[in-house]
């Protein structure tokens, strides 16, 4: 957690698998697959947030509640869905477009 | 005003969307071998999609996460992934016989064999899933599956012995030359057709892409608690038809033709006509809402984005999962297995994969962090434990009877 919030959470319950929210466009971003402590603090702090192969630092953490938006900026959590958008998607005549 | 008028369309899309081919096929077949003595399973079945679409409905509107979000957080990777590998195939499976539906009401209504409508059906599917607003293809399948009401009109027309019928339901045994355990195993297939996977999660994720909030609890609640019960009397009616019709003359139900027989015996070509449509609608909903279920339970555990609340590219994925599955289940169709037999299966399949799904929803629904004060009180968790007991029970016993009945020969 950011230091000066310094909730406390019980890192199974509360942060592992859950939904990450881009807080830009509030697009799903994948799952908490895995969570990095810091064990030498006292109490341990959670110091990242692992989701693919990206690493989440603690501090772009915007919100904890039934899911985790965090501050994406330049990680890039979207690889693969941009890769099939721009491979398969986008091709097909409609996507860009909102359903009636 | 207005908030009647959207309840009051809740409750008849809830209703007109309860059927799919699952209960059009299970019922018929079960009512021309059983009579209404397996009647009892349909009540159990529906109390139980009841009580857990309605811990659903309340854990999306509380806290906007749908279903499987819930299975992977609370089940872990691991247990998750073995949730959704097996409610994704029984929702592809049961994805599979919905669209072998479409093509056989549409080959009953125009006599063109059903393999040539099929690419033309899963298209149509797809087409609706890309370019249609959730809210509007909610509502137009539904409606028109309320249209399927003429399979009680025809049970009233057909003027059956009610006594007679009421003696079949208030006996809960086999009859005939059928045994405790082909009864066993139509019992386990009807409580699969009723409590099906696919609609908690289409259920759930559907209260997302309307962006459900806790004003529109009541809403939610009155689909279920009025909508659910209706559909399943039209369950019953379609039982009841057959019993009538086919149970006196030992005549099993075997195609979709047969299954719609007692409406047109009752009421002619122009109930034939009213209940083609309304099967047509029935299946075509739901093979949409399965496709989109199939889409849901990947994403959803992975994370993707997923919905139709945002364009097709936003939710790239998604939607090739979508499209892979439509895919998939038009190569299974040509193979020219029968689409009946299917359904059959699916629904078994589906009773096999319960206790998994709905586990994580009875959790969470006592989870105050995403329920706050809408809390289940005691009653509602003896219930849930209560049907889970029944859950696991029929999901241990359905492989078993499967092998001991032969598939219910």
């Amino acid at each position: 957690m950011p230091g000066e919030s310094g909730r406390v959470l019980h890192a199974q319950l509360h942060l592992l698998d859950r939904q990450l929210i881009d807080q830009a466009d509030g697009h799903l971003a994948g799952k908490v697959d895995d969570v990095e402590l810091d064990l030498d603090a006292d109490p341990p702090v959670v110091t990242a947030l692992i989701t693919g192969r990206e690493r989440i630092t603690a501090r772009r953490i915007v919100d904890i509640t039934t899911a985790v938006t965090v501050s994406v900026e330049d990680l890039d959590l979207d690889y693969y869905d941009d890769w099939v958008e721009n491979h398969v998607i986008a091709k097909i005549p409609g996507a860009r477009h909102a359903p009636e | 005003m207005k908030k009647v008028l959207g309840v009051t369309l809740g409750i008849l899309t809830a209703i007109g969307g309860f059927v799919d081919i699952g209960d059009l096929v299970t019922n018929a077949l079960v009512g021309a071998r059983f009579g209404l003595h397996l009647a009892w399973v349909v009540i159990v079945g529906v109390i139980g999609i009841c009580l857990y679409a309605e811990m659903c409905g309340r854990v999306v509107a509380m806290s906007g996460r749908p279903v499987f979000d819930l299975i992977r957080e609370r089940l872990g990777p691991r247990t998750g992934l073995l949730t959704l590998v097996a409610s994704f195939l029984v929702t592809l499976l049961t994805l599979i016989a919905e669209i072998g539906g479409v093509a056989l009401a549409l080959e009953l209504a125009s006599g063109v064999h059903y393999l040539l409508w099929m690419p033309l059906a899963a298209f149509a599917v797809w087409l609706v899933i890309w370019r249609v607003k959730f809210s509007r293809l909610e509502q137009v399948f539904g409606l028109l599956g309320l249209l399927l009401v003429v399979f009680a009109v025809a049970l009233f027309t057909l003027g059956p012995d009610w006594g007679q019928l009421l003696h079949q339901a208030t006996r809960p045994h086999p009859i005939g030359h059928e045994n405790w355990a082909t009864y066993a195993y139509y019992g386990i297939a009807l409580f699969g057709a009723a409590m099906t996977p696919y609609e908690v999660f289409f259920f759930s994720s559907g209260g997302v892409e309307e962006k459900w909030t806790r004003s529109d609890l009541v809403t939610a609640r009155s689909n279920v608690f009025v909508g659910f019960p209706l559909g399943g009397l039209l369950s019953l009616a379609i039982m009841g038809g057959a019993a009538v019709l086919f149970l006196p003359a030992g005549i099993k139900v075997e195609t979709l033709g047969q299954v719609t027989l007692p409406v047109a015996v009752a009421l002619g070509k122009l109930g034939l006509a009213i209940v083609l449509i309304g099967v047509f609608a029935a299946t075509f909903g739901a093979a949409l809402e399965t496709a989109l279920s199939c889409g849901y339970t990947i994403a959803q555990y992975r994370g993707w984005q997923w919905g139709k609340f945002v364009r097709p590219r936003e939710a790239s994925r998604f939607h090739v999962v979508i499209i892979v599955c439509l895919v998939l289940a038009m190569l299974t169709l040509l193979t020219a297995v029968d689409p009946v037999q299917v359904t059959e299966y699916s629904v078994v399949f589906a009773a096999m994969a319960l206790p998994l799904t709905y586990l994580p929803i009875l959790i969470v629904a006592n989870d105050p962090d995403y329920v706050g004060e809408e809390k289940n009180g005691p009653v509602r968790n003896a219930f849930g434990l209560v049907y889970l007991a029944l859950l696991t029970v029929a999901s241990a016993a359905a492989i078993p009877l499967m092998i001991i009945t032969k598939g219910g020969q």
